[in-house]
């Protein structure tokens, strides 16, 4: 049974695009049939991380509106196999996209998918309902930061009343993934830890990503960060995964590594 | 050098607890607003705009709080003003 996920914040720029690629990468190297949807209309980025912008020749919109099939919009990884990409439209208004064409593109990938993970534009605005209305579960990505815990805590409020399982009486399931963060200034406590996070949101977390010089250099080339594996963000992704698909794995990366006397001499300011 | 670095920083440490009790604060309202009904803001003004047509109340001595119970939603509405001395 294929399982919709949206991945969703609130806030931009929080990282939602960037765990979005990781995750469906990550999926797809467990050998699960992935297929990941950009939904910003107009701010299409997915593509870009993934690497494969060259390649979009038709996206949603196209085959909402019938002007292409399915497959002919589907890009396919050039790194995995089972693990395709939906690009957003660019150009049409946003209004192009309707519930009923988004849930008829859903129904029939759930036919060929294991997952589909739909990447929500920013803001609380029809886009990023519409990015949520068919989901079954939700991955709610937040920075350690107020604005973004409490846009977080909007749209958990939204997951419980605009989408299709909320009219149903039924819930998403929400869990929450953090991104940027630095244990070293939550040790200085100047950045609110992964349990204050979590106390406030009162969603599970499923994943800690620390701040790294891997996430960007990972989507300068378009390559998702899960696949730079000697990497801590790399790592703390594929952990991610690991809890999303129920494995039990310890946090990572989320205390201070005490570092020695030969670092702290020579190693300079992070 | 750390505890005179320490010493400096005093005043901006520990800015994650301030953070943390803001965003309680905050997402306690935003949540509480969350669940009014949306008529409520013409609701109280209608009641107040009749409630001063009576009374010397001024808008300070008006107060409407909405409660959400398991069942029912409820207001509470706290009237006072002014008697008139002869």
């Amino acid at each position: 049974m294929a399982r919709v996920v949206v991945v969703t914040s609130g806030k931009g720029g929080v990282g939602k695009t960037t765990s979005c690629a990781s995750i469906g990468t990550a999926l797809a190297m467990q050998g699960y049939r992935t297929v990941l949807i950009d939904f910003d209309v107009g701010l299409r980025n997915l593509d870009l991380v993934m690497g494969c912008e060259r390649r979009v020749v038709y996206d949603l919109i196209n085959v909402t509106t019938g002007e292409a099939k399915l497959s002919q919009a589907l890009i396919k990884d050039k790194r995995l196999d089972g693990l395709y990409m939906l690009p957003a439209s660019q150009t049409r208004d946003k209004d192009a996209l309707t519930y009923e064409g988004v849930g008829e593109v859903i129904d029939a990938l759930k036919e060929e998918f294991d997952f589909i993970i739909c990447d929500s534009p920013a803001g609380i605005e029809r886009g990023a309902i519409l990015a949520m209305y068919y989901a079954d579960e939700a991955i709610v990505v937040s920075n350690p930061e107020v604005s973004s815990v409490r846009d977080s805590d909007r749209i958990i409020g939204l997951l419980d009343s605009k989408t299709r399982r909320a009219e149903e009486g039924e819930t998403v399931k929400a869990q929450l993934l953090i991104t940027r963060y630095d244990p070293e200034r939550v040790e200085h406590s100047d950045m609110m830890s992964m349990q204050d996070i979590e106390e406030i949101l009162a969603i599970p977390v499923v994943g800690v990503i620390p701040e790294s010089p891997a996430v960007l250099r990972a989507s300068n080339q378009g390559i998702p960060v899960v696949h730079d594996t000697p990497s801590d963000a790399g790592q703390a992704y594929s952990d991610t995964v690991a809890r999303f698909l129920g494995e039990e794995k310890p946090m990572r990366f989320v205390e201070l590594e005490r570092k020695g006397l030969f670092s702290r001499m020579f190693g300079g300011r992070r | 050098m750390k505890r005179l670095r320490e010493f400096f920083q005093k005043e901006n440490d520990h800015s994650a607890d301030v953070a943390r009790e803001r965003l309680k604060m905050m997402i306690s309202q935003d949540r509480m607003q969350r669940s009014q009904p949306d008529f409520l803001p013409r609701l109280q003004s209608e009641l107040v705009e009749v409630i001063k047509r009576y009374t010397q109340s001024e808008q300070s001595d008006i107060q409407i709080s909405y409660h959400s119970l398991p069942q029912r939603a409820q207001i509470e509405l706290n009237v006072s003003w002014p008697r008139n001395t002869p």
